[in-house]
């Protein structure tokens, strides 16, 4: 299965090329991932779908369509502007990374911790916690804290 | 003291009686200063074109009046003095300010270099100017001019950087809104966003065209090439290309707020 990189790098690649709507693989990270983008405004909607369009009526994942399944996200401009400019991992396989509630809340107040730079204004820390996919503000809200898996700004 | 003022009467007396060459009693005479009932200055000064002295003037008087408060106004420049440029010599460019603005403007000419192009003749040199221009309240610009005189060059620059002139939105008056950093040709600029009170800690040349534009606090680094014509037009790239925090919260569908401004009180 894809690891979050390849979400990232799709996304940041739809961007650029000013493309509508792309299609990343249907997986249950990348839908929370993409629920998040969603939800802090960087892509306008979420849909399922398979490899050509995204679904006109529910069809339900079974094991005959699962190798076209697809997650489409319709991107956002604004003067020829895109929404998100990058979305980066920060832990990696190499180096995993994971914050307590402490540092998360230096980060969001603008200063570095552990070697990860502070969050400018407008950007945004995913984190894997223990109450799932959630975003810096969120996990501070419910006091957890978790490994910071991608930056979006 | 006072033997001292006593000796320079005697003098003053001494002096007095020699002119005069007679045992005349020598009562010296000492006339002050009056506004009334005195010789007229001047043959064309009288009475309705004379100063009006009743009044206090507001540069050269000081009144006696307490102040309300210890708390001094802002009575020194917070920013160093601009240079004082000897020849002011301007010429009075079509654009939306007037001619005494545009004669108030900073102007620094920050790159005067000697170039040279190489013809079938021969090498004919000229004199490059690179000339920044602002008002010190978000307005600047930067020309370019080229001529046989430096003086010339200077001047051609200076009329196309009133002419470029544009405004940079900065964030409380004297900083950026958020950190930029932008590449132009080889030079990489990173610009950061400080508290007040931090100053201007930055390449000169950035430091130059943000007194013009009136960032007071700022902290800038130049990575790669430091050409000095690039760094100006880097910097100015960079300023132009910002994103602001209003623009991507309009953008993202989010509400914003100033936590300075509002819950910490930062005028």
């Amino acid at each position: 299965m894809p690891r979050i990189y390849d979400l990232c790098a799709r996304v940041q690649n739809g961007f650029r090329a000013r493309l509508q709507s792309i299609a990343v693989p249907d997986t249950k990270m990348n839908l929370a991932v993409c629920n998040i983008l969603y939800r802090e405004g960087f892509v306008s909607a979420v849909a399922r779908g398979n490899h050509m369009a995204p679904d006109a009526t529910y069809t339900p994942t079974t094991t005959d369509n699962i190798a076209t399944r697809r997650l489409w996200l319709t991107l956002k401009y604004k003067d020829n502007r895109p929404a998100l400019n990058s979305l980066s991992v920060v832990s990696k396989p190499s180096k995993k990374i994971t914050f307590t509630v402490n540092q998360m809340k230096d980060l969001a107040a603008g200063r570095r911790a552990k070697f990860i730079k502070p969050l400018a204004p407008g950007e945004i820390a995913i984190l894997n916690t223990n109450r799932g996919v959630l975003e810096l503000e969120e996990a501070l809200k419910q006091n957890v804290g978790g490994e910071i898996i991608a930056r979006a700004s | 003291m006072q033997s001292i003022s006593r000796a320079f009467s005697k003098l003053s007396v001494a002096s007095y009686s020699k002119t005069l060459n007679a045992a005349v009693p020598c009562a010296l005479i000492r006339s002050y200063a009056t506004t009334s009932n005195r010789a007229p200055r001047h043959r064309l000064v009288d009475e309705s074109n004379a100063a009006d002295l009743s009044k206090v003037d507001p540069i050269l008087d000081f009144s006696d009046d307490k102040p309300a408060t210890l708390d001094q106004p802002k009575t020194f420049p917070f920013n160093r003095p601009p240079e004082v440029v000897l020849n002011t010599v301007t010429d009075n460019v079509d654009t939306p300010l007037d001619r005494l603005e545009q004669m108030r403007l900073l102007k620094k000419a920050l790159v005067v270099k000697r170039v040279v192009n190489m013809n079938g003749k021969g090498k004919q040199p000229s004199m490059y100017a690179l000339v920044v221009v602002g008002n010190g309240n978000g307005l600047a610009g930067y020309g370019e001019g080229k001529d046989e005189e430096a003086s010339r060059a200077v001047r051609k620059a200076t009329n196309r950087a009133i002419k470029n002139m544009r405004y940079f939105e900065r964030y409380d008056e004297r900083t950026l809104a958020m950190d930029v950093s932008h590449k132009f040709h080889a030079t990489t600029i990173h610009l950061r966003s400080r508290p007040p009170g931090f100053g201007n800690r930055s390449n000169h040349y950035i430091h130059e065209i943000c007194r013009c534009i009136g960032i007071h606090d700022l902290s800038g680094k130049v990575m790669g090439s430091r050409t000095p014509m690039n760094v100006i037009k880097a910097t100015f790239e960079a300023l132009q290309h910002q994103k602001f925090p209003e623009e991507i919260a309009q953008l993202r569908g989010k509400k914003l707020a100033d936590v300075q401004h509002t819950y910490y009180g930062a005028q």
